[in-house]
């Protein structure tokens, strides 16, 4: 065969077919039928347009969700969504009553019940995985609730953080870090954890050493309510709460700004757990450890209270935007759900 | 001749003319798009890039300006530092012609407000594009073949977007694809033949000063050329006549007359020469990394993903096109091969309808050459990602052709179906698989506008799809111009809003356009602007966790959604609400 023309075509003729190759001939000219099923596939790709833009649940059905949920709504509850993306929207409707310790949660220890605004069939992340005990629709938004039990959270220490003690540790010196109501700062991509108008100041010379609780956007870049607790060096701060009941563990979390992370390539930090001042539990976080759970037992002093402080310590403080969520837990441990 | 779907069968030395009414035609579709995309232009606020390439037009415009009134003291090096230095990381061909645009809106007020002035130039390139594959495709696979190839790259959702704009990602594929042609003409030992050679060296100079992208292309041309070379060798061997030139001259053209034309589309250039080219070259030979969301994981860093611009195509064109393009790539498989290997490997019986052979230009190689270098660099895992599908854009006119092919194809289905049943069988069949074919992209465009770059189509499950398999939303800010109206009605008396990834530039040109109020002032203080909003981008998460802690409170404004999915998120700030509630009151 010689190659014909300066210009390629699209041929209209079929060759004659050999005798031997009449068969395989024939079931291929039955394919060239193929292309007929183009338009059809036209016509699916519209449909498909119309049928995705008419399941998008109107507004209304949100709000009418939003209406029946916080009617039922108890102290305890947990309400999300479902598809994670539809956040946003649930807060608009329901705002007021999800709370960032909702929306940041480490898990779902805290709650006693999950209400789950749901749409498109979906269910959160960390619902448990069997069948919610509680299903209605309104309109496109199902309304799912999920019961989990009593809560083994006896002491929030995020929660309560406002009234700990805060201290910068310096050789035998122990310098009180004030609560100070100021202004908030900060904002941007990149710009790291915004600075809250109310926090534990430490050192006015660093104006990155203070205390309180924040939404931290952790390795995965989701939201961490924590609070945030930059090292100074070696020498750490210290957040002690007095008097906490204690149960038989404590739970901590802890995790550094996502961009400060994601490199893998700044030091290690050290959180000591300490319950009256003997240390019951440690962790390490390094790069790339993301969210990271460590759980300390505090069994040996069932049903009793004492003093629990936090340090947090990194021998090179650099970019080490530090944040924990911590508490006390008692009872019989849930099942970890799929982070 | 011998009709084949109403192609005429090439003869072996000429080739498929395109007659004055196919450039009529082509005409006509440039003006409809350039005025379809004048006409929902106002939709769409201008993108970050579009605000700094406004930036660099009026600093250019203030140069010309100078030259036009004291030539001896615009060309001094000084002056040319002073008025080309901005945005110098790119070349000036169309910032300059943007600069022109919008001298001509200063002086004669020819647009209805200052933004179309500045997008003006690019959907003009938009519009000779598709002007540029239809005539492009009357040579190649015929006239039904172009039309539809034109059709359908207009009515990709993604392209119809950026064909918008004040950027050069649209124009850099028209010079691409003109270099293309010119260089594809400049083959045959046609009379034309030396005047195709020089276009193609001076198209090639206007895709440099375009953007960078034309660095790559005459690999694909030599690739190509070789191939052709090598095939027109073995053809003339077997006692064919002389067709193909054994002599690149297009290459001498494209390494002499490419660079001094680039060097003359430029002034920032013509002094420091070769520092400012080796900064230029370096820039983008050291492109930051930025981050791109795909199937839910935040890249910003390599190695990035190979699957990505093959999935987002997937994802982003119309899927009927890409069925109809791969269907006609498959088709055309023998057309890829050298002949004998063709003959070998994929006897014609494979091939049901028809002869398919390599023309002696080897048109389809180069067609798939064209389609598949855009996007095998970005698939090379240390190239950023950062632009959705425009990086490889000049893919798509390639892939627009094939798809033209299959609707040729399609058509012939279907005429042999109904014979003459029918009155005029080819023209009612060609128009009803016209309308068929292209209703996906017309339908799938116009739902996407004006959220385009948050737009996927049905493989993605649409828009609610993408967000669940985690795909880019969107990025460059520009979704904050479809909340224009509800800043108005919640800010009668002005305020402050702080604008997330939305430029100043861009926000002040909503005011230039007049769609926004004065009093409605950008803001550089998150934590102390009456408004705070959000660009839903993965990597724009912690933008929202810090306004929950500078507001406390987590609870929207208002939530802009498309097809149900958060595209931004606005947030009042406490104090402000007080002062609105108790003006309310007062």
């Amino acid at each position: 065969m010689t190659q014909a023309s300066t210009s390629p075509s699209v041929p209209a003729a079929a060759p004659r077919p050999d005798g031997a190759r009449q068969s395989l001939r024939a079931r291929l000219a039955s394919a060239r039928h193929l292309w007929l099923l183009v338009p059809l596939l036209a016509l699916i790709e519209v449909a498909s347009l119309a049928v995705r833009v008419s399941r998008v649940a109107p507004h209304s059905d949100w709000r009418a969700a939003a209406t029946f949920v916080r009617a039922q709504q108890r102290p305890g509850d947990l309400i999300t969504s479902a598809p994670a993306w539809t956040d946003p929207v649930l807060r608009l409707v329901l705002g007021d009553r999800v709370t960032l310790a909702q929306t940041g949660r480490s898990d779902t220890d805290a709650f006693t019940r999950m209400w789950a605004l749901s749409v498109r069939g979906e269910r959160p992340h960390d619902a448990p995985p069997r069948d919610p005990d509680f299903e209605q629709a309104f309109g496109r938004v199902r309304v799912l609730r999920w019961d989990l039990g009593a809560s083994p959270v006896r002491f929030d220490l995020v929660e309560h953080v406002r009234e700990a003690e805060v201290v910068r540790v310096e050789g035998d010196r122990e310098l009180p870090c004030p609560w100070r109501v100021g202004s908030a700062e900060g904002g941007g991509v990149g710009a790291g954890t915004e600075t809250p108008a109310a926090r534990f100041i430490c050192d006015p010379r660093r104006p990155w050493l203070w205390v309180a609780p924040v939404v931290n956007e952790d390795l995965s870049l989701e939201a961490r309510y924590c609070v945030y607790q930059h090292p100074p060096g070696a020498e750490p701060v210290r957040v002690t709460y007095h008097d906490v009941s204690l149960g038989t563990r404590l739970v901590l979390y802890g995790g550094v700004y996502a961009t400060h992370e994601r490199m893998g390539e700044n030091g290690p930090i050290d959180v000591a757990v300490k319950v009256d001042g003997i240390v019951v539990g440690t962790m390490t976080h390094r790069d790339l450890d993301g969210w990271k759970r460590m759980e300390a037992a505090t069994a040996e002093r069932p049903g009793t209270r004492g003093d629990v402080s936090i340090e947090v310590t990194a021998v090179n403080p650099n970019l080490r935007t530090f944040c924990w969520a911590a508490r006390t837990e008692d009872g019989p441990r849930r099942p970890r759900s799929a982070p | 001749m011998t009709p084949t779907f109403g192609v005429p069968a090439v003869s072996v030395l000429a080739e498929p003319r395109a007659t004055w009414r196919d450039h009529l035609a082509g005409l006509l579709m440039c003006v409809v798009y350039v005025a379809v995309l004048l006409a929902t232009a106002n939709d769409l606020a201008m993108a970050r890039d579009e605000s700094f390439y406004v930036d660099a037009a009026q600093s250019y415009a203030g140069w010309f300006e100078q030259l036009g009134s004291d030539r001896a003291a615009a060309m001094t090096p000084e002056a040319i530092t002073r008025g080309w230095s901005y945005n110098h990381e790119h070349p000036a061909l169309m910032k300059a012609l943007f600069a022109f645009s919008w001298m001509a809106q200063q002086k004669w007020h020819v647009f209805p407000n200052d933004s179309l002035a500045f997008r003006f130039p690019g959907m003009v390139t938009a519009g000779l594009l598709l002007w540029l594959v239809y005539v492009f495709g009357v040579r190649t696979f015929g006239r039904a073949a172009g039309a539809f190839a034109a059709a359908s790259l207009a009515l990709m959702p993604r392209v119809f977007y950026h064909a918008h704009l004040d950027c050069f990602d649209v124009p850099i594929v028209f010079f691409l694809t003109l270099v293309t042609y010119c260089y594809w003409r400049s083959l045959t030992l046609s009379r034309f033949r030396w005047f195709w050679v020089l276009a193609t060296g001076v198209t090639y100079g206007l895709a440099l000063a375009t953007k960078h992208n034309a660095w790559l292309l005459p690999g694909v041309l030599v690739i190509h050329w070789v191939w052709a070379a090598l095939g027109e060798v073995r053809a003339r061997r077997r006692g064919g006549v002389r067709e193909v030139s054994l002599v690149p001259w297009w290459l001498l053209a494209i390494l002499t007359l490419g660079p001094l034309v680039f060097y003359a589309s430029w002034p920032w250039i013509w002094h420091e020469t070769l520092p400012r080219l080796r900064e230029y070259a370096a820039f983008h030979l050291h492109h930051d990394y930025y981050n791109m969301e795909y199937f839910g994981r935040n890249y910003f860093w390599p190695p990035f993903p190979v699957s990505y611009p093959f999935v987002m195509t997937a994802f982003t064109v119309p899927v009927t096109t890409l069925v109809l393009a791969l269907g006609a790539l498959l088709r055309r498989t023998r057309a890829f091969l050298p002949a004998s290997l063709a003959e070998r490997a994929l006897p014609q019986f494979l091939h049901a309808t028809g002869v398919i052979r390599a023309d002696r230009r080897a048109t389809d190689v180069l067609f798939l050459g064209a389609l598949l270098q855009p996007m095998l660099v970005i698939a090379l895992p240390s190239t950023p990602i950062f632009g959705g599908t425009k990086h490889w854009f000049a893919a798509y006119p390639f892939l627009a052709l094939f798809a033209g092919v299959g609707f040729v194809y399609v058509t012939r289905g279907f005429r042999q179906l109904v014979g003459q049943r029918i009155p005029s069988p080819r023209v009612v069949v060609r128009a009803l698989a016209a309308l068929v074919l292209l209703a996906p992209s017309l339908a799938e465009t116009a739902h996407s506008h004006p959220f385009a770059l948050s737009h996927y189509g049905m493989l993605a499950g649409g828009v609610p799809g993408a967000a669940t398999l985690g795909m880019n939303r969107q990025f460059w800010g520009f979704t904050t111009g479809s909340l224009v109206p509800w800043f108005k009605q919640q800010m009668p008396e002005g305020g402050t809003v702080w604008l997330c990834d939305t430029t100043w530039g861009a926000w002040r040109m909503l005011q230039r356009d007049g769609l926004l109020p004065e009093n409605i002032r950008a803001a550089g203080d998150l934590a102390h602007a009456d408004y705070a909003l959000v660009h839903h981008e993965k990597h724009f998460a912690e933008v929202d966790f810090q306004i929950w802690v500078a507001f406390g409170t987590s609870t929207p404004a208002t939530v802009l959604t498309y097809d149900g999915v958060p595209i931004v998120t606005v947030y009042e700030n406490p104090a402000h609400a007080r002062r609105r509630l108790a003006r309310r009151v007062r």
